[in-house]
């Protein structure tokens, strides 16, 4: 077997004048959740269409488990599993009898495809409705068997476009817990999704599409190492405030948000070292954390640059770092022209 | 997975969605009632106009099973493929190990099946011709035969149109625009056609001359004169592409003592055959020569035994129509797919 799941060099795909895919490259690896994260109309959903066969790149090679679908697409398919982003199920069918067809048409035979079914209609929290027609179901209900379709010749690559758009809270918590558990069987997983927060919470990798194009390791960690807002929360925000303006914060580098008092922070070193301090200066903590979660914030960073050099509003150097820089202006988190001197946290 | 195999499966599932689906019994169902209702009519009716027996009837209601065949199938086939990529079921089953030959064929299989439950509700009104009597067994068979063949094409038209035309509403349109052409456009053609090849007769004749001195008669002096005259000849295999020339030149025809023929069938099979034989274009009457007697015309039999039986040419006309729609239907879907139809969404 091959040592990646999924394997893309330069993957190009233009649709009459529109480039929808310039330049992907990635590697997913086996026994991992990784994140597809990008704008709308980055290209998302044409790279899937690729991935999963069913669209040929202009340039560059996919490999599925070894497999080229361009030479193999049988043998890709067999190893593939796809849950589009299109919700679709087939008239009049039970759930049941669609995931039995789904099996058959994998080329299971029909006991298999009968055990299969029944064990994903249970593994996916679907047994009590299975032999309902499959029109009746809620968007939600349709996405859970939208999964388990794509689970259902057990393959070793799934691809997930927007698995969990539509589902409620626990049904989220319970999409999490299965994408680990298809992770840990040793699955290659690739997610993608517009709820960041959540990617947050199952994916080990991310891979960024920007304008059709994958977005570079060193622009990502530039992205990464940029300033972020981290949000305190305790008994009184007024003590906050004080205790944050006595470390040295000016007023540009203090926000509020309906939870509470937000503070710019560089990296988890740094943000360990504010809270030892507002603890030392009594203020009683009762959350802390970062305001967006890790691949909102990557993500706000690059679409919010773009191609252009144009630096976006970022908190200035906070005073408690050791090398903190001499304190801004007060007007440090205006947007500055392209010729402003504001230091550049994350060159 | 064999390719029967997957054919099997597609033709299943194809099946099982519209065995389900409650319109189509209704459409069933008024079928049944209009055939009862007009080979009732016939049978009551055209005795009156002397048309005895069953063979007169058994002809006209065979049209009218293959005017309602030819307008249920483009419904039941002219969706087959756009309409699951509407429903978001069409790359679900592209992503299987069937192959796009397999679900094409399949999914054209599952029309004709459906369309030939059509004609299987009309066989009772067929048989109750037969019992009524004088109806050749021969003919009730192979117009049997040539109705299956006919929905077939018509299927294999809806199915391939579905295939390369993006709205499912549009591609029914067409098919319906394919049957129109073929039963009403190539009689238009073939007449128009011949009409407008005019070719030039020249016609010598010599006459009893009785104004002469003596009341004796002599001859006259050949005189030749010329006018034009339709060619219909050329276009023959054109007006036995249409389905209802088809289906008359195939079935046995019976004659009557003087080589004349009793039913629809046999009148328009006449007729089709005239047409291939060429007008004589140097006419010769010698009124003089009394011994020589007047021409016969010629019965219906030698007409139709002196010509070429035309099914097989609109048979393979047919044949290739359905063939190739069905082989474009076939590699518009071949995934994964380097060309998409403007405005279409693969999955």
């Amino acid at each position: 077997m091959a040592d990646s799941g999924i394997e893309a060099v330069s993957l190009s795909r233009r649709f009459g004048a529109v480039n929808a895919l310039r330049d992907a490259t990635f590697t997913a690896p086996f026994g991992a959740v990784t994140a597809l994260i990008g704008p709308n109309g980055s290209g998302k959903t044409t790279l899937m269409l690729i991935l999963a066969s069913l669209l040929a790149p202009d340039s560059g090679t996919v490999r599925i488990a070894g497999h080229d679908p361009l030479v193999d697409a049988a043998a890709v398919r067999r190893t593939m599993g796809w849950m589009p982003d299109v919700l679709g199920t087939w008239g009049g069918l039970t759930s049941r009898m669609g995931l039995e067809y789904t099996g058959r048409l994998h080329g299971l035979p029909l006991d298999v495809s009968r055990a299969r079914a029944d064990a994903l209609l249970s593994r996916v929290g679907l047994e009590t409705l299975a032999d309902q027609p499959a029109r009746v179901l809620s968007r939600g209900q349709k996405q859970r068997l939208s999964l388990a379709r794509a689970l259902i010749h057990d393959p070793q690559v799934l691809l997930l476009d927007e698995p969990a758009s539509g589902l409620d809270p626990s049904a989220r918590v319970d999409l999490r817990d299965l994408v680990r558990e298809l992770a840990a069987e040793g699955k290659c997983v690739l997610v993608s999704s517009h709820v960041l927060a959540e990617l947050d919470e199952m994916a080990d990798g991310a891979v960024y599409l920007d304008a059709g194009a994958t977005v570079s390791a060193e622009r990502l960690d530039r992205a990464r190492t940029s300033l972020r807002w981290w949000r305190v929360r305790a008994l009184d925000h007024a003590e906050t405030e004080v205790a944050l303006r006595r470390i040295g914060l000016v007023d540009s580098q203090i926000r509020h948000d309906h939870l509470g008092v937000l503070a710019p922070v560089r990296d988890e070193t740094d943000a360990a070292a504010l809270l030892t301090r507002l603890i030392a200066e009594g203020v009683r903590v009762t959350s802390y954390s970062p305001a967006v979660g890790d691949l909102e914030h990557t993500f706000l960073d690059l679409t919010s640059r773009r191609d252009d050099d144009v630096v976006p509003p970022r908190p200035a150097d906070p005073a408690y770092r050791a090398d903190a820089s001499p304190p801004p202006s007060t007007t440090a988190f205006q947007r500055p022209a392209r010729d402003d001197s504001t230091p550049e946290e994350d060159r | 997975m064999s390719f029967t195999d997957a054919i099997r499966v597609v033709v299943s599932l194809e099946l099982r969605q519209r065995v389900r689906a409650k319109s189509w019994y209704i459409l069933l169902g008024v079928y049944v009632v209009i055939v009862a209702a007009i080979s009732i009519l016939l049978l009551v009716a055209l005795p009156a106009f002397g048309w005895a027996g069953g063979g007169g009837v058994l002809s006209t209601i065979v049209y009218f099973v293959l005017l309602l065949g030819t307008l249920v199938t483009p419904a039941l086939s002219g969706n087959a493929v756009n309409g699951d990529r509407a429903e978001g079921t069409l790359a679900t089953t592209q992503v299987t190990q069937v192959s796009s030959t397999a679900l094409i064929l399949g999914k054209f299989l599952a029309a004709w099946i459906s369309a030939l439950a059509f004609l299987a509700a009309s066989v009772p009104f067929l048989a109750l011709c037969f019992v009524v009597g004088g109806v050749a067994f021969d003919t009730l068979l192979v117009s049997l035969v040539v109705l299956v063949f006919e929905l077939g094409v018509v299927a294999a038209v809806g199915v391939g149109l579905s295939a390369l035309l993006t709205r499912p509403i549009f591609s029914i349109v067409v098919t319906y625009l394919v049957v129109a052409a073929l039963s009403i456009g190539t009689l238009m053609v073939f007449v128009l056609a011949g009409i407008a090849t005019q070719s030039t007769v020249t016609s010598t004749t010599r006459y009893q001359d009785y104004s002469g001195s003596n009341g004796e008669s002599v001859c006259s002096q050949w005189e030749t004169t010329t006018y034009t005259t339709p060619r219909f000849d050329p276009y023959w295999s054109i007006l036995m592409a249409n389905p209802y020339v088809l289906l008359a030149d195939a079935t046995p025809t019976q004659y009557n003592a003087q080589g004349d023929v009793e039913d629809l069938f046999g009148g328009i099979k006449v007729g089709a055959r005239q047409a291939q034989i060429a007008p004589e274009l140097d006419r010769r009457y010698d009124y003089c020569d009394t011994t020589d007697g007047y021409p016969e015309s010629k019965s219906a039999k030698q007409v139709v035994d002196s010509t070429v039986p035309g099914w097989f040419v609109g048979g393979l006309i047919h044949l290739l129509l359905g063939a190739g729609m069905v082989g474009l239907g076939i590699r518009a879907t071949r995934t994964p797919a380097r060309k998409l139809a403007t405005g279409s969404r693969i999955a």
